[in-house]
């Protein structure tokens, strides 16, 4: 080291990393990493990080949970959902994180490992399983689902009647036979749209390489599969949609562009979550409702849908680990989880709330209780944001450029091997 | 049509382009989330409702994140008017040991991308347990390299002979800066105070990760939190977020705009 | 000692907060360090260049580089030709509305852009108001933030749009340091209003003009705020500048890496200002 700048800096560095690794008297290693289940939880006061409006609504149900755990304190702050995984990381980095957050299940890779592992002897089969694989590392599991999203099927039945379907598409080609039908018969501009945002474009197209029983990661999560035959089948058949003009390759992205031409029929299918039915039936007015169904994702090896939604996890880095695992659990109970699906609109993680009447009376609501049945999730590896910066720009290829799917997920292979899975 | 008369014309033209944004900003804030959905890039609302509004006011504690914004621009004003004139000072009138090393400091630092410091800055205020107070949304703002720059740039301008004479007639250091110095910079400090509560007041990242709760947001940081709901984006509520946000800014701008355009004016030519 | 009080609040605040950052950050860019790292900070490596090698050999920080490049070179004349053009304008001998219309060029700088890029996410869609505008001369506007082509250029509108008031100002007052004498005897010699312009008006703008210039290169080589509000860097990285590539690799946890890319555009920005404030300098 002879430039002395480089020295001065090195040196300064090593005064700011001392500063550091003496400053917290609790570091993360010093707190359990895993709690017994009854583990005595003593009385705390709470951080919470929730994402996005959820936080405003939150309160309503903590004050409940503060009631029947006297001594309990509960405190909700909302994370914007697009600044999320900045603010994650570097509470991370910084050492200061809440007890207990809701991490959208996309943003979970790359953090896990500042999360404890779920208490022994948590039954995690009440939950949908698609969601808990956003929390499962491994062999652990590093969080629980609480809310959950997935990607439906919303079409025109009118348009559909008229391209000859009285139902929804069962299968891949009968999909593609109804969108184009919507197109030559019921003059729909574009048969179908696979997202409302661009963001969204990525998630909601794995259903076909799911569909067709590609996996974008091995069973162990230590290896990238991206450019396996399975894959890149469905890939293919994704393109096919862009190849055939029957899907726009660049749609309009715009605020409420997607609902507008569902509404005036230039659009026949959009692929959507559950907020969209509120958006639509404000964007159509009267009796649009009647005009359009939900359906599950058509068959091909099996239907498999994306799913979002998010997850609660507490911070290793937490001195109140066994309270905040209680305010977890009873979040997860069936009565709560319907309690918030009142007050939010958010679809329960567990399955058993969903018998309850306020979803079960709902046949909107079935078709995604019937979806979630049968969903995936992207890895929660901690490069997983990385590969999917890579995937998302080779699928854009696809799309746009007409690229080959094979020599594409070939090349984000090959990115996503330098990466590495970072376990 | 006379030249001036096109002249006119061309400035109007080009003025309403310019503010066509705000006017369509203010306009969308009083639609309903429906009539936006419908028709994305209508004009004129059709039904027009203050409910946009009055949700921010009654739900949305509007108020504390007003309050945070103003308490964190107050501070970092006064902060910065204070500490780059006194360095102003020491640097334009001064010879001592370390000045070169200062300025030259300073005017790097002027040229180093904001991102970088960014995390390295976190884990420090983070280690110095001030997270989540007024202390950290502030204290890293409470000097600008450019309002060192600024002030050393004019202060280098008074006459020397002005602060002998009063040294001469016995005034204390203190005194000549206080009661000759700061009464001469008039046009540089107002800009300079225009300009850091700009950038305060707009400032985002930085808040958003200090804050480890919500009655720590600032204005920025809340209007965020509604722009990508997880159900679907409140259109109507996020347009009337933004009007809420810049209307301040902009009612500050017009009363003081004289002072303001004069001193970046000021700043460039010299 | 006097001295020294005077600059000590600065000195002390400047360096724990600006000064340690910088430096930590300067030195991490030669080592291997990760957001994992922060508890543990004795165990990374030093590797010398290399964060700086593998920076030159990733594609998507030389695309980078392309598009902030990009950016500065059509975005300073086109900000510079518009902010000089309001100026003259304003100049030019109107006396009413001069306050009103200065008001409205320059409230864009002082606008929140967290708040004007909702507006201009529905501005520039598709079915948006600009390309109702464009559809009225018989353009066929394209869906600017989508299309790899046309998302440059819109965000060079934003920025033009942003900064153009600043600019306007500075002119402004250049403008009017110009001796009325000046003018008046070349217009008594019979020179036309172009002829005054590019003889008289344009060479003695000239350090206004380069101050302008080696502003607005300091602010645009750190191009991030637009595409950061507005496309996410997209579509397909055609937005991508190297201070948000940055600001990715500091989102994944590649601190080392980051912090490289970050002093490689601190380099161009130094150079860059250095050339201009000599030619400044030269010509005063």
């Amino acid at each position: 080291m002879r430039n002395p700048t480089l020295k001065a800096a090195s040196a300064a560095l090593l005064a700011l990393a001392a500063l550091a690794a003496c400053g917290r008297d609790a570091t993360p290693e010093a707190a359990p990493a895993q709690n017994a289940p009854g583990q005595s939880a003593a009385p705390a006061t709470l951080l919470v990080w929730a994402m996005g409006t959820d936080g405003d609504n939150l309160p309503k149900l903590t004050s409940k949970f503060e009631a029947e755990n006297p001594g309990y304190k509960v405190e909700v702050t909302s994370i914007p959902w697009q600044d999320a995984a900045a603010k994650f990381r570097t509470a991370q980095a910084g050492g200061v994180t809440p007890d207990i957050a809701q991490v959208g299940t996309t943003l979970m890779g790359g953090i896990t490992d500042a999360f404890q592992e779920v208490p022994a002897g948590t039954d995690t089969s009440v939950y949908f399983q698609g969601p808990l694989k956003s929390a499962q590392v491994g062999a652990q599991t590093v969080g629980v689902p609480w809310v959950v999203d997935t990607r439906v099927l919303y079409y025109r039945t009118d348009l559909a009647k008229k391209a000859g379907f009285d139902g929804p598409p069962k299968t891949w080609d009968e999909l593609k036979a109804m969108a184009k039908g919507m197109q030559e018969k019921a003059g729909a501009k574009w048969g179908i749209r696979m997202s409302t945002t661009p963001d969204q474009e990525l998630q909601n197209s794995l259903a076909f390489p799911w569909s067709n029983g590609g996996q974008i990661v091995s069973a162990d999560g230590a290896k990238w599969t991206l450019n396996d035959p399975a894959v890149v089948d469905g890939v293919k058949f994704y393109q096919s949609l862009f190849t055939e003009k029957i899907a726009d390759p660049a749609p309009d992205s715009g605020a409420g562009a997607a609902e507008s031409a569902f509404v005036s029929g230039d659009l026949g299918i959009l692929v959507a979550g559950p907020g969209e039915s509120t958006a639509l039936d404000e964007a159509g007015g009267d009796g649009f409702k009647d005009k359009y169904a939900l359906a599950t994702f058509p068959v091909q090896k099996s239907g498999t849908s994306f799913a979002g939604g998010s997850d609660l996890v507490v911070f290793k880095a937490s001195k109140n680990g066994p309270a905040a695992w209680k305010f977890v659990e009873w979040l997860s109970k069936p009565e709560v989880q319907v309690e918030w699906y009142k007050i939010s609109g958010a679809l329960p993680a567990v399955q058993s709330a969903w018998q309850d009447p306020a979803l079960s009376g709902d046949p909107r609501l079935g078709v995604f209780g019937e979806q979630l049945k049968d969903t995936n999730s992207p890895p929660p590896n901690a490069t997983w944001l990385q590969v999917a910066d890579v995937l998302g720009q080779q699928m854009e290829q696809v799309v746009k450029n007409g690229k080959d799917p094979a020599a594409a997920l070939g090349e984000a292979q090959a990115a996503a091997d330098s990466i590495g899975t970072g376990s | 049509m006379t030249r001036r008369s096109i002249v006119y014309l061309g400035l109007v033209v080009a003025v309403v382009a310019t503010l066509l944004p705000f006017i369509w900003m203010l306009l969308g804030s009083f639609k309903t989330q429906g009539e936006i959905l419908r028709n994305p890039s209508g004009f004129w609302p059709q039904a027009p409702t203050a409910g946009n509004y009055a949700t921010w006011f009654t739900e949305l504690h509007l108020g504390q994140f007003f309050l945070n914004s103003v308490v964190v621009a107050a501070v970092t004003v006064v902060g910065n008017l204070l500490f780059c004139s006194m360095v102003g000072y020491a640097l334009a009138k001064f010879e001592f040991r370390g000045k070169r090393f200062i300025f030259t400091l300073v005017m790097i630092t002027l040229m180093v991308p904001g991102v970088v410091t960014f995390v390295p800055l976190f884990v420090l205020v983070a280690k110095l347990g001030l997270t989540n107070t007024y202390t950290a949304l502030i204290l890293p703002f409470l000097t600008s390299p450019l309002g060192v720059f600024m002030m050393r740039q004019f202060i280098a301008d008074i006459p020397d002979a002005l602060l002998e004479a009063a040294r001469i007639d016995g005034a204390g250091e203190l005194r000549i800066f206080a009661r000759i110095v700061l009464p001469l910079c008039g046009p540089p400090l107002a800009t300079l105070g225009i300009l850091t509560f700009l950038g305060s007041w707009n400032n985002f990242l930085w808040p958003l990760v200090a804050a480890q709760t919500q009655d720590m947001y600032t204005l920025p940081v809340a209007l965020s939190l509604y722009s990508t709901g997880q159900i679907a984006t409140q259109y109507g509520l996020l347009l009337a977020g933004s009007v809420l946000v810049i209307a301040p800014i902009v009612l500050v701008f017009v009363f003081l705009q004289r002072y303001f355009t004069q001193g970046i004016a000021t700043v460039g030519v010299r | 000692m006097i001295a020294w009080a005077f600059a000590l609040p600065f000195v002390l605040l400047f360096g724990a907060f600006t000064f340690i950052p910088l430096v930590s950050s300067f030195g991490m860019s030669f080592t291997d360090f990760h957001s994992s790292d922060v508890q543990t900070p004795f165990a990374i490596d030093f590797v010398g260049l290399d964060q700086y090698v593998k920076l030159f050999q990733t594609p998507q920080f030389l695309r980078s580089m392309w598009t902030t490049a990009y950016y500065v070179i059509v975005g300073i004349p086109l900000t510079m030709g518009v902010a000089l053009g309001l100026a003259v304008a304003l100049n030019s001998g109107i006396n009413r509305f001069r306050t009103a219309f200065r008001t409205g060029f320059y409230t864009p700088v002082v606008t929140s852009i967290v708040a004007v890029a909702v507006v201009w996410r529905f501005i520039l869609q598709q079915e948006g108001p600009l390309n109702t505008v464009l559809g009225l001369v018989g353009i066929d506007g394209p869906d600017w933030l989508n299309s790899t082509t046309w998302a440059m250029p819109a965000m060079i509108i934003m920025g033009v749009w942003r900064n153009m008031g600043t600019l306007m100002v500075i002119f402004l007052a250049g403008l009017q340091t110009i001796p009325t004498e000046l003018d008046e005897a070349a217009r008594t010699d019979g020179a036309g209003p172009l002829k005054r312009f590019t003889s008289i008006t344009l060479p003695l703008m000239r350090p206004t003009l380069l101050f302008g210039a080696v502003l607005l290169s300091v602010w645009y080589l750190q191009f991030f705020e637009e595409p950061f509000v507005m496309t996410q860097g997209g579509p397909l990285d055609a937005t991508l500048s190297v201070s948000y590539f940055a600001y990715k690799q500091f989102g994944f946890g590649n601190y080392a890496f980051a912090s490289a890319a970050s002093y490689v555009l601190f380099v161009a920005i130094a150079l860059l200002s250095m050339v201009m404030f000599r030619a400044l300098r030269s010509k005063k």
